[in-house]
């Protein structure tokens, strides 16, 4: 009895030891369970059911909706490719300009420090204010940047924007990208200012140009800034639900639809189980891109 | 008996031996348990009353107020006060959500009894989902109902019962300057689709945008394709029909419509498919475009933006000389309902008993610079006052709205953005049905 037992216990004894002491997170356990790990498991049992999200009736589909999703519906693809273009405009303009604006000014001096604030503030403006101004901006007819164009004499450059099939999706990019730089900055700046003096002091001795000093000191030693800028954006980039909707309304257009957005309106269509599906394929998209994004940091890495 | 921390001598107390096994059953049980204890498909509905309580003199209670229209709290908030000296018993609140929270926040809540005794929807879809969510309490048998007209009080029913009333009519016919009409040397809207094009190359004569429409603006571009379609459709109920696979948006009828729209294009303003409903209004406002594509909802804030010039509608008539079947377009919209679930009925229904009346229908109106479903109703706004006789003109109710599926719906309105950006009709009526066929399967 006693050696079949035993094997049992020492299977995991932190757990009995700690025992008393899990009451003490219990009540977090409690609250992360019911508020974030319990939605996520009823959007898996809505998802195989065809629930409108009011009726007392439904059926079981299966696995129809993520089928549907994945192989039967244009739209969703359609705000699939605009997320990934979306994605990847914000991704390079943000972590690039912020990177570059960190380099800048990194050092800790008076001009230095108000522009750091100033590149900040669009950071705190809701993305609400910020799709108005854009908005504005952005106007085909007497909006700021086509003004700025008619005044240097580039009336070829006008455009409408936003009204640009194409390129929409884009110019909404360059809005999320203009509203986070300064954010991502203070990071780079963070990570910049805990690199050791003495590795540029080396690269000089060893005949380092800027590039060099950047490529063999800076790149590799702000990777961890670098991988929770570009995740962080990239999550972000997912999420651009209220930007969009502030840009282009409520449907946006189909060249500005990306998942969130879709996922939204087909819940606004009362159909909960099929919006259920595709948030799970929503979910599974962000942890593919991050893991490949992080691969792929990795790999840069090793290379510099 | 103690069990001994591994590195260390700190005793603890006993406690119930717990394997791994044992933990993660523990856990899934507890996640099982809530998840059907978590409403979700199949919850029951609560208990409810079909048919609406009557109107009761001495209703009393706590009553909320659920509707979208923050513009219009503070009216409500006068009308609120008058209520309180007829039904002195009564507290009652307004509950604001935004317009496009609303249908997805409301419901819920609605359904559960915990907000609006009283509340409102939009024509279409919205109020389709109210309806069969069972939310709406009867009101067939209420002397209110017979304050609106039969012809709209019927937009208010569903399966042969009164679940609400249309408090509030618009035009969704585009709005013109009448200064910069006259100014063209047109004296009258004309009702083919020729003169319709002539008055706009007249229009362009005054340096005007000779035809404004917000392309740009998902909310209110579609509001052109009421008129566009209102004579060229086989039916009334081309949408619906359209929604249900019976007509194609690739049948002539709406690539005709489509085509038209390629003939509006050239007197449209400057980058016309990124521009917003608010920045015309200000073009609009300044004299700078002839024509809002719109509907009378943009008169008010045109009014607000400075506009002084005398406006009236100007929905294009796309037939050729005596064969149109209607001049305009209206919407009878905010559609007010008294809550199946609500514990406090009597105070709901005469609430929307008190706004039914011509009396305070008319302070609502005149506040609001729009027109009401209540009849008896005396206008005092001049815009209003201008634009009464359209009340008993040969309208359509607005067909855009019998687009129930927000997919269908933009499919036809983003098939008008291409062909004014330049996509043949034909392929812009293909992409559009593509998704038509897509979504009813």
């Amino acid at each position: 009895m006693s050696s079949t037992r035993g094997p049992a216990r020492r299977r995991w004894p932190g757990l009995r030891r700690d025992a008393p002491y899990l009451w003490f997170v219990l009540p977090a356990v409690v609250l992360y369970g019911y508020f974030f790990a319990l939605p996520v498991l009823q959007a898996f049992q809505y998802a195989l059911t065809d629930w409108d999200g009011v009726s007392p009736d439904y059926d079981m589909v299966g696995l129809d909706n993520l089928t549907r999703a994945v192989s039967d519906d244009s739209l969703f693809t359609n705000a699939l490719t605009n997320n990934l273009t979306f994605l990847l405009t914000v991704v390079v303009v943000q972590t690039l300009v912020s990177l570059l604006l960190a380099v800048l000014l990194v050092r800790n001096s008076r001009s230095s420090t108000f522009l750091r604030a100033l590149y900040f503030v669009p950071a705190i403006l809701s993305s609400v204010s910020v799709a108005f101004i854009w908005s504005f901006i952005y106007e085909p007819g007497d909006g700021l940047l086509n003004q700025a164009w008619s005044a240097i004499g580039l009336d070829g450059m006008r455009s409408s924007y936003l009204g640009e099939p194409g390129m929409a999706i884009v110019y909404v990019g360059l809005v999320q990208a203009w509203a986070h730089i300064g954010q991502l900055m203070i990071i780079f700046i963070a990570g910049l200012q805990q690199i050791p003096g003495e590795l540029y002091e080396a690269a000089d001795l060893d005949g380092a140009g800027r590039w060099g000093r950047f490529r063999h000191v800076t790149w590799p030693l702000i990777a961890p800034a670098t991988a929770i800028v570009v995740s962080y954006t990239t999550i972000q980039s997912f999420k651009a639900f209220d930007l969009i909707l502030g840009m282009s309304g409520n449907p946006p257009s189909r060249s500005l639809d990306i998942l969130s957005t879709r996922l939204y309106t087909t819940y606004s269509d009362s159909e909960l189980g099929y919006a259920a599906a595709q948030s799970i394929l929503f979910m599974v998209i962000i942890a593919a891109v991050t893991v490949l994004q992080r691969r792929a940091l990795r790999l840069t890495r090793q290379e510099g | 008996m103690h069990l001994v921390s591994r590195g260390s001598s700190t005793r603890v107390p006993a406690s119930p031996t717990l394997g791994r096994r044992g933990f993660v059953q523990l856990l899934g049980a507890a996640g099982a348990v809530s998840l059907a204890g978590c409403a979700g498909p199949g919850s029951d509905d609560p208990g409810r009353q079909s048919t609406a309580a009557s109107l009761d003199a001495d209703a009393s209670g706590d009553v909320i107020f659920s509707h979208w229209r923050a513009e219009d709290q503070s009216v409500f908030d006068e009308l609120l006060a008058r209520f309180a000296e007829t039904y002195p018993d009564v507290e009652l609140t307004q509950d604001i959500a935004p317009s496009a929270d609303y249908q997805a926040s409301a419901l819920q809540r609605l359904r559960n009894g915990d907000s609006g005794d009283a509340f409102s929807t939009f024509r279409g879809a919205q109020f389709n989902a109210f309806a069969e969510a069972g939310v709406y309490s009867d009101l067939g048998d209420l002397d209110l109902v017979g304050s609106y007209p039969d012809e709209l009080a019927t937009i208010g029913q569903s399966d042969g019962k009164q679940l609400a009333v249309p408090y509030q009519v618009v035009f969704l016919d585009p709005v013109v300057n009448l200064d910069l009409l006259e100014k063209a040397g047109v004296s009258e809207i004309p009702t083919d689709w020729d003169g319709y094009l002539a008055m706009l190359d007249a229009l362009r004569g005054t340096g005007a945008v000779p035809f404004g429409w917000p392309g740009g603006d998902t909310g209110n571009l579609g509001q052109l394709v009421n008129t566009m379609v209102m004579n060229n459709a086989p039916a009334e109920d081309m949408f619906t029909q359209v929604g249900a696979g019976e007509l194609k948006l690739t049948d002539d009828w709406f690539v005709t419509t489509l085509r038209q729209y390629a003939e509006l294009a050239p007197y449209m303003q400057e980058g016309v498919r990124g521009t917003l409903h608010d920045s015309l209004l200000q073009q609009f406002a300044q004299g700078e475009v002839a024509i809002i594509a719109s509907g009378s909802y943009a008169i008010a804030p045109s009014r607000a933006a400075g506009a002084e010039f005398p406006m009236d509608l100007a929905p294009p008539v796309t037939v050729a000389a005596g064969e149109a079947r209607y001049v305009g377009v209206h919407n009878a919209t905010f559609l007010l309902g008294v809550n199946a679930a609500s514990e406090n009925q009597e105070a709901a229904v005469a609430w929307v008993d008190f706004l039914s009346q011509p009396e305070n229908a008319a302070v609502y109106a005149n506040s609001t610079a729009q027109h009401v479903g209540v009849e008896g109703v005396t206008y005092e706004n001049a815009d209003l006052k201008r634009l009464e006789r359209w009340l008993t003109a040969d309208t359509l109710l607005a067909p855009r709205f019998q687009l129930l599926d927000l997919d269908v719906q933009a499919a036809v309105d983003q098939s008008t953005v291409a062909v004014v950006g330049g996509t043949s009709p034909e392929q812009a009526a293909e992409e559009a049905q593509a998704i038509v066929d897509q979504q009813i399967g």
